[in-house]
């Protein structure tokens, strides 16, 4: 027999402001099969938890209901209680009724007698719990890390450093991201490469890292702690066993096309090394560009210069994409942003574009990477500040913040983060270069929240006279002024409340930063959440900001959200700590609450497979001893399942139930609302 | 054309090319056509083929008795075929062991309530475009000009030939329609014809004779008929290929055909469409695609 002990909590005010605890105690304990029902102005307090120990000790209690907030806060607190109290922790069911009730109510009698209806549930619901046990699961110590950015260098550093094996996926021929193309980082105006170089060539020798560039996540299968990924390695069509990187190839090849590493404002060649400091140091083949490559196409053979000029023999023009599949345990996603490409045409039908910058149609409006690139050391420039259309110095620069982002009206709602800080540093390093030069700032607010940052942007103020207009550009033109071409900015300073058109000789846009693209198959890929324009969902914001809702799966950097290098890097040890965390233990624990086949019912449709998100359903044999096949199922995956219940809802015969919230349990708390 | 029939299966069977053909023969004690099964090439000239071949002998694939046979050969109408295409689909049946019999079909007259049959074909034989069955391994028959063998047109449709009915039903107001439905399940008496009769509905144990909880209505009330009648057309939504077993099966004469064909021609109408007419393909409902159309779910 059922002997329920039900425990109503007042939530200090909470609760008890608007429903009477004390009449719903006493109508509860009315209800079949509540032995005890008690209320407590703090349940979740030391004497609340003693008083649901002392009561399932004293009366022998075959079930516990607390009726008080939602699940999400407190059903572990309860759990524990219980189980310490020597009843199997998924005997507990909670009543929310403050989130669900006295929260949404002004009416105390209203609210009253819905409490009673919502814990008259959770009490059917819980006469029919069974006694559950976790789930066990082994663990791959192993782990891969996808985007080989400063996020994910520094994750697979301290994976690698706590001795975990690191499989690190980087699309691109080289790792360094974003940041290895940028000239100096704030506040403290250190070199982008001298600062990233090192970690770059630390990954690169690793003997726990296995470094994969040029290469993709083709598939993942399998797990929490047991994943199989399949990764494309692309067609590098260079045998970098062999080769030495000594260069002979690309400083010889004729073709030559924009450079994508100095976002096309200088050129390299067909069979190239993105810039001198790549890791790998070895070079790849564009085969959309390469002479030899597009000939082969048509059956001939032409140029193949690197060929000849290559002493060991590193070349294959025969090479092929190669799907290479790894069993890891964790994985870690920090595949970084791009910049929001404002030009008219959007690839996201959401986005407007701000096709009066003519970026894109004017060639001295330029995006913010682009100026690092022109003001980096290793830049086409070589650092020398010129202005793309005539290679002139320029002496005056605008700046515009907030190209995109903040901008309801035109798509983003998001503020970017990091444009304030390195709009702040682009003055500085343009009056550094250029002495008699003038920087316009248009910006909506400043912010620079965060340590030295605010003293950061002052220096540019004060120390470098960067000029700041409080307000927006409505329309960039092209004019000539005195025969030297200009770019007409027409803005507003909000401050003095006039116009202010400035004649620029180029101008630089802290365009938005999107996560970068692919990012989303990418997501779905990995069962992982991501918001309207394609950020990564973490688990929590506040308590779970590295974990995903795909159990084993961890972001970081900015394909979570727009995010700084400190702050990238910040996050990024975290969620290589969390995956070593992971990765330490013997086993796995899973929650117990998973859908499970009646197999002996099943017809095997499949339509289950087909609806499972997560993969976790296969159509498998059930055979006798001699092993003829008597009949096929379907199976879950117990590894798998995250107990979503979407097979519970496509299954036609219902043979397939969710453990914990089974039909059974579900139907009764239903029924119970119709008494 | 029997008699064709006939020497195909014989051909068949003596060959060993399969174990066993279901086929149309007369087995009711009155001589109503029903299935039989021929395991030896001495018994083909039970097999019958005429305009009174109502059921969609499709229903017998899946029992786990007839798959005990081995090789089956069946005979399907065209209407008959497209069930067995979903059933593949679904992997209920196996291919390899499956040869399908396909016959060409000008119509299938209704019976009379005493079980005669009746001087008049079924509504959806009258419009019936499709003559020829189509995914079949062979076909008998003489194929009418311009009908392709193995083309999948859009004439294949599980609706065509009961467009007729189907604009009837939607030319109603929603309270005559639910007027109609509720005399029609008025009539029902739970027999469960329906479900013996459809290949579809082929679980080893329907969600209706479920208890543990009950999940519909097992009474035959109204509302437990309407509760019965719906789950079914639900669990039929992109499965139904209009065979009309249902409705020929049905004692009580309920337009049962018609409520299934609505939810076929939902799901032709809404995404493109239509069941049991190309192997490999994936089951409308609970099929998931990442360009899906609806952006929540991607």
């Amino acid at each position: 027999m059922a002997k329920i002990g039900v425990f109503t909590c007042w939530c200090g005010e909470n609760i008890a402001r608007n429903v009477d605890v004390e009449a719903v105690s006493e109508a509860i304990s009315k209800l079949p099969g509540v032995a005890c029902s008690m209320d407590y102005k703090y349940m979740c307090s030391e004497p609340g938890q003693s008083l649901i120990a002392s009561k399932i000790k004293e009366l022998g209690l075959t079930g516990v209901v607390v009726a008080s907030c939602s699940p999400h806060m407190h059903l572990n607190t309860f759990r524990k209680t219980v189980e310490l109290a020597g009843v199997n922790p998924y005997l507990v069911e909670m009543a929310n009724i403050r989130e669900q009730c006295s929260w949404v109510h002004t009416d105390k009698e209203v609210a009253t007698a819905k409490a009673i209806e919502l814990i008259g549930m959770a009490v059917a619901k819980v006469r029919r719990n069974a006694a559950l046990e976790p789930i066990k699961v082994p663990v791959t110590k192993r782990a891969m890390v996808i985007g080989a950015g400063v996020a994910g260098i520094q994750a697979a550093l301290d994976l690698a450093a706590g001795g975990v094996e690191v499989i690190l996926v980087e699309r691109e021929p080289s790792v360094g991201g974003k940041m290895a193309g940028l000239s100096e980082t704030f506040p403290t105006l250190d070199c982008s490469q001298c600062i990233l170089t090192p970690r770059m060539v630390e990954v690169g020798q690793h003997p726990n890292i296995e470094l994969l560039t040029y290469s993709e996540v083709e598939k993942v299968d399998g797990y929490v702690g047991n994943f199989k990924v399949t990764v494309r390695k692309k067609a590098r069509y260079v045998d970098i066993a062999k080769c030495t990187g000594c260069g002979s190839c690309w400083n010889k090849c004729p073709k030559k096309v924009p450079n994508a590493f100095d976002y096309g404002l200088g050129n390299r060649t067909a069979i190239y090394i993105p810039f001198p400091q790549a890791v790998p140091a070895r070079p790849v083949i564009d085969a959309d560009n390469c002479l030899r490559l597009q000939s082969m196409k048509k059956g001939k053979e032409l140029c193949g210069i690197c060929l000849k000029q290559c002493g060991t023999d590193a070349i294959n023009f025969h090479d092929k994409d190669e799907l290479v599949e790894y069993e890891v345990g964790a994985v870690i996603v920090a595949t970084g942003y791009k910049l929001y490409q404002i030009t008219k045409e959007q690839e996201n039908p959401k986005l407007q574009g701000y096709g009066e910058y003519g970026y894109g149609k004017y060639k001295d409006v330029i995006d913010s990477l682009q100026f690092e690139r022109i003001i980096s050391a290793s830049g086409p420039t070589g650092g020398e500040p010129k202005r793309p259309s005539d290679g002139m110095t320029p002496k005056t620069v605008v700046f515009i913040q907030c190209t995109g982002s903040r901008d309801n009206a035109k798509g983003i709602t998001y503020c970017s983060k990091i444009c304030c800080m390195y709009t702040a540093k682009h003055t500085m390093l343009f009056k550094h270069k250029v002495h008699d030069g003038e920087a316009h700032v248009f910006y909506m607010d400043i912010r620079s929240g965060g340590k030295m940052y605010d003293e950061f942007v002052r220096r540019a103020i004060e120390q470098d006279d960067a000029q700041y207009h409080r307000g927006r550009v409505s329309k960039i033109e092209e004019v000539m002024v005195d025969g030297v071409k200009k770019c007409r900015c027409y803005g507003a300073d909000t401050l003095t409340g006039k116009p202010c058109v400035v004649d620029a000789d180029m101008v630089v846009l802290a365009n938005a930063m999107l996560p970068s693209s692919g990012v989303t198959s990418l997501a779905q890929k990995l069962s992982v959440g991501y918001d309207g324009y394609g950020f990564l969902s973490e688990s929590h914001p506040k308590l779970r900001p590295v974990e995903t809702n795909a159990a084993g799966v961890f972001v970081c950097g900015a394909c979570q959200g727009p995010k700084d290098i400190p702050e990238t890097v910040a996050q990024a040890t975290a969620a290589a700590g969390k995956a070593l965390i992971m990765l330490s233990q013997p086993y796995l624990t899973r929650e117990p609450e998973i859908a499970t086949v009646d197999e002996r019912l099943c017809a095997a449709c499949g339509a289950c497979v087909k609806a499972c998100p997560y993969n976790a359903i296969s159509i498998e044999e059930i055979c006798d001893r001699k092993g003829n096949l008597v009949k096929m199922t379907s199976r879950v995956n117990p590894g798998l399942c995250m107990g979503c219940g979407t097979c519970v809802a496509v299954c036609p015969s219902k043979s397939v139930d969710l453990i914990g919230f089974t039909d059974d349990q579900v139907y009764a708390q239903l029924e119970s609302l119709l008494d | 054309m029997e008699n064709e029939l006939r020497n195909a299966i014989r051909e068949l069977l003596e060959k060993q090319e399969i174990d066993v053909a279901i086929g149309y023969g007369r087995v009711g004690v009155d001589g109503a056509v029903g299935a039989v099964f021929v395991t030896s090439p001495d018994d083909v000239e039970q097999i019958v083929w005429n305009d009174e071949c109502r059921q969609n002998l499709a229903v017998h694939l899946t029992r786990p008795e007839v798959k005990a046979f081995g090789k089956i050969g069946i005979v399907v109408k065209p209407c008959d075929a497209r069930a067995v295409v979903v059933l593949a689909n679904e992997a209920q049946v196996d291919l390899d062991l499956l040869t399908i019999i396909g016959v060409v079909c000008s119509g299938i007259k209704r019976a009379k309530p005493d079980g005669t049959t009746a001087d008049e074909y079924y509504a959806k034989c009258e419009t019936c475009v499709q003559h020829t069955p189509q995914n079949v391994t062979l076909v008998v028959g003489d194929v009418a000009e311009g009908e392709a063998l193995d083309a999948k047109n859009e004439q294949n449709a599980a609706t065509a030939g009961n467009n007729a009915k189907l604009a009837k039903l939607r030319a109603m107001t929603v309270e005559e329609r639910f007027a109609y439905w509720r005399e029609q399940f008025s009539r029902c008496v739970r027999c469960y014809a329906c479900r013996q009769s459809c290949p579809m509905c082929y679980c080893n144990r329907c969600v209706a004779d479920k208890n543990r909880p009950t999940r519909i209505d097992t009474s035959a009330s109204l509302k437990g008929n309407f509760a019965w009648n719906i789950l079914r057309a639900f669990h039929l939504a992109g499965r139904c290929v209009g065979c009309g077993a249902c409705a020929s099966a049905c004692p009580a004469g309920i337009e049962l055909d018609l409520l299934n064909l609505t939810v076929s021609d939902a799901a032709k109408e809404h995404f493109g469409f239509v069941a049991g007419t190309e192997f490999g393909v994936d089951p409308l409902i609970g099929t998931y695609a990442d360009d899906d159309k609806e952006e929540f779910i991607r």
